[in-house]
């Protein structure tokens, strides 16, 4: 409004710059020019609160990190650079690293795939039928929303000790395992049937995608004969594909920095024997149950480059294996 | 025109108050950060609140809320918040908040951790307190010198205890063994737990005779000590080496077969809770003011333990000692150490207090709490013991080098996954000593 004001009720020379403005390049008048730099202030102005979290919550500490992984420091003293003595230490000389990353592999290539599974096989159960259905995935989707939090894992502690439910539960098929918390064994499969159990996220994207699915699609491989496996494996699975691809992306990257659950079940100890002393529960440990900030930093450093080069990897594969429905690809 | 010029003031009254209102959030969110300065020198009775923190379990939480309501009684305006965790996350948690400055007002605080926090200048210099806020008739100076590194008074000792062997009586005549009868070999003492625990299983209690003590630094330490060693040597090297420590693990090779003591895996489901808390063991090494918290655990039925002298691997030497089990400190960053000073002396000094307390926190190494104190019961066990072992008592340990806490407590991981049967004995040593040059080196 106020740009038009002058040229409509001002004299010649409101008109000359107008008429400038026009030949400058179009309709951009200084008034609006000037509004338009008010506005990008006012944007930044209103952006301030989340680069002030950007620079100072993410990119500082990742820059101090980054500089901490090449020194020793012991929260107290000042750092001393040591050069690649952190990651030398890492893969020559330190056991316990070696055993935790060999957990957390196991963990991550057990228990994703299995969860992923369980998330489908369920999803596809919800959408077999529609009627109960919402009823069902709120159900489903609960133990994710409080899976991850200290409750659950003090339950979770409980229900597997010598004598607990699942202990009890299993004696009476005859299955004498005593308690699993403090079983060398069995901890691992317990963490990851805890993980499995928290597929309602998963699950919830899953289900979104196969209603995507054209129902035609199904129709039509019924009418050449397509049993149910075959219809799974040669519609359901490529459709979804895509979906399958961004859970298993996610879940995997969710899956290495597994540290609630195995830090409470173990009282923070990483035992029994370091079966729970996942990459996460290692690395704070190392930093403030030791004080080796610098080597823990080294750590946090070495877990962000696998896990983008893991990403990295996927997003290659699957070029080959993921459908984007309607690219010719 | 008017109506532009009409429209820009009101604009610039608007960015006005745009700035007006940033700094008047930024001036809150400073005087927010800043809130806790206000209210420092309540000496005329302002309202002061003061964190107090201390390691231990839920009997020891209940005496401090007994303790602190008397003295909230008799210090009105002053409130005080507690809180309190096992010892490993206690002092996990005392790392994060001396890097960020937010050390409690005042700690319940060990003697191992003394040089790495007053070197680094997070303890208060307590000087200015000492016979003003805190009295200090009652203190030797040699109990007194305890809580000064450096010249400087950083600490004052609540308790002194020693080293020793508990018994649950209740379990014993269960199965029907004699109490072990104390100072005698470690051999004698591991065959010991080996019967008992037989014994526990001919009954069919899911009993055992003890843990393998060998997960214990201490027990490493009374072995070094009747030969005249210690841990660690006046300038803060290992007094020990790789044969001396495979040695000594070597000795509880038997306890660790799943039978004779303790599994492994019990203790992981338990912790941290120790087999003696949860009725499981019959004996336990330990710091000897555990007692009470034993009690606590063991729960109605117990009103004793018993209390005997642990093995010793040289008769007549000087293998135990006496050291302060706790001191009190203030955090430096405290801003009422007045307060705070006043809050020390009311938990070192005051007959109520050590009433309170009995032995939980170890003999009261203050005379006038110690003698103001009708020890009995387990208490007084306590005080009898100490007595009992005078002969053995030697000459304290340099004080702790820095990094110590972390050493034992990667002793004690060691020795627990020895128990699991994860590693060997060679493997366990060599990890031992990797560890301990990193610490030693931090």
């Amino acid at each position: 409004m106020t740009s038009t004001t002058p040229v409509t009720s001002a004299g010649a020379p409101e008109v000359a710059s107008a008429a400038r403005a026009v030949r400058r390049g179009g309709p951009i008048s200084p008034g609006r020019r000037r509004q338009q730099r008010r506005e990008n202030v006012a944007a930044y102005g209103f952006l301030v609160p989340w680069l002030l979290g950007f620079f100072g919550l993410t990119v500082g500490p990742m820059a101090i990190s980054l500089y901490l992984s090449f020194t020793r420091f012991n929260l107290f003293g000042d750092p001393r650079w040591i050069g690649f003595d952190n990651f030398v230490r890492m893969f020559t000389d330190d056991p316990n690293y070696v055993q935790s990353v060999t957990i957390t592999l196991v963990y991550v290539l057990v228990g994703t795939p299995i969860k992923l599974a369980a998330a489908l096989g369920i999803a596809m159960l919800l959408n077999y039928r529609d009627a109960g259905s919402g009823f069902f995935r709120s159900a489903l989707y609960a133990p994710s929303l409080i899976g991850a939090s200290v409750s659950v894992a003090i339950v979770w502690r409980a229900m597997f000790a010598t004598d607990g439910p699942v202990d009890s539960g299993l004696s009476i098929f005859g299955i004498q395992l005593g308690g699993w918390v403090g079983n060398v064994d069995l901890v691992v499969p317990m963490l990851i049937l805890l993980a499995v159990w928290q597929f309602g996220a998963p699950m919830v994207i899953f289900l979104a995608g196969l209603k995507q699915v054209p129902a035609e699609l199904y129709e039509a491989a019924e009418v050449d004969g397509a049993g149910s496996w075959r219809r799974f494996r040669s519609v359901t699975l490529p459709m979804l594909s895509p979906v399958i691809f961004f859970n298993l992306l996610l879940e995997t990257i969710n899956a290495f920095q597994i540290f609630a659950s195995a830090f409470i079940i173990s009282n923070g100890t990483g035992g029994p024997g370091g079966q729970t002393n996942y990459y996460t529960v290692y690395l704070y440990e190392r930093a403030f149950a030791n004080q080796q900030l610098g080597y823990a930093s080294a750590m946090a450093w070495v877990l962000l480059v696998v896990v983008a080069i893991i990403a990295f990897i996927l997003f290659r594969t699957s070029r080959g294996w993921v459908y984007y429905g309607g690219d010719s690809r | 025109m008017p109506d532009i010029h009409s429209t820009r003031r009101g604009r610039s009254t608007r960015r006005g108050l745009t700035a007006a209102s940033l700094l008047i959030t930024g001036a809150l969110a400073l005087s927010g950060c800043a809130g806790g300065g206000s209210g420092a020198g309540g000496e005329d009775g302002e309202e002061v609140t003061l964190n107090l923190a201390f390691w231990g379990n839920d009997v020891r939480a209940d005496l401090y809320d007994q303790a602190l309501a008397v003295f909230t009684e008799e210090n009105p305006n002053i409130t005080v918040n507690t809180s309190f965790l096992a010892f490993p996350e206690f002092w996990e948690k005392r790392q994060i908040e001396a890097t960020s400055g937010g050390l409690p007002d005042v700690m319940q605080f060990d003697y191992s951790y003394m040089r790495q926090y007053s070197e680094n200048g997070l303890l208060l210099d307590l000087e200015p307190y000492l016979g003003e806020q805190i009295a200090t008739d009652g203190y030797s100076d040699q109990i007194l010198d305890i809580g000064v590194v450096d010249d400087t008074t950083y600490g004052i000792a609540t308790s002194t205890n020693a080293w020793g062997l508990f018994q649950n009586p209740v379990l014993l005549e269960q199965i029907g063994v004699e109490p072990y009868e104390g100072g005698t070999s470690w051999e004698d003492y591991t065959d010991w737990v080996t019967e008992a625990s037989e014994a526990a299983a001919a009954a069919g209690q899911p009993l055992f005779g003890g843990t393998d003590w060998t997960y214990r630094i201490q027990n490493f330490e009374l072995q070094l000590r009747a030969d005249g060693r210690n841990l660690f040597t006046d300038d803060g090297e290992p007094d020990f080496d790789e044969d001396d420590l495979r040695e000594f693990w070597e000795q509880g090779e038997s306890l660790r077969d799943g039978a004779s003591a303790i599994p492994g895996q019990r203790l992981e489901e338990i912790y941290p809770l120790s087999g003696f808390d949860a009725a499981q063991t019959t004996t336990e090494l330990t710091w000897d003011n555990f007692g009470a918290g034993y009690l606590g655990n063991l729960g109605e039925g117990y009103t004793e333990l018993l209390l005997t002298a642990p093995p010793t691997s040289e008769e007549g030497s000087q293998d135990l000692y006496l050291k302060p089990s706790m001191l009190h400190t203030i955090a430096e960053t405290t801003d009422h150490p007045e307060e705070s000073a006043l809050l020390v002396d009311f938990l070192v000094n005051s007959p109520e207090a050590a009433e309170i307390f009995g032995t939980n926190r170890g003999l009261p190494a203050s005379e006038t709490q110690l003698e103001g104190l009708g020890l009995e019961g387990l208490d007084a066990q306590i005080q009898d013991y100490e007595e009992s072992i005078e002969d053995r008592l030697g000459d304290a340990p340099p004080v702790p080098v820095v990094g110590y806490g972390a050493i034992e407590e990667e002793f004690r991981t060691t020795g627990l996954d020895l128990g699991l049967g994860v590693i060997t004995v060679d493997e366990a040593v060599d990890r031992f000593f990797s560890e301990m040059d990193v610490i030693l080196d931090n």
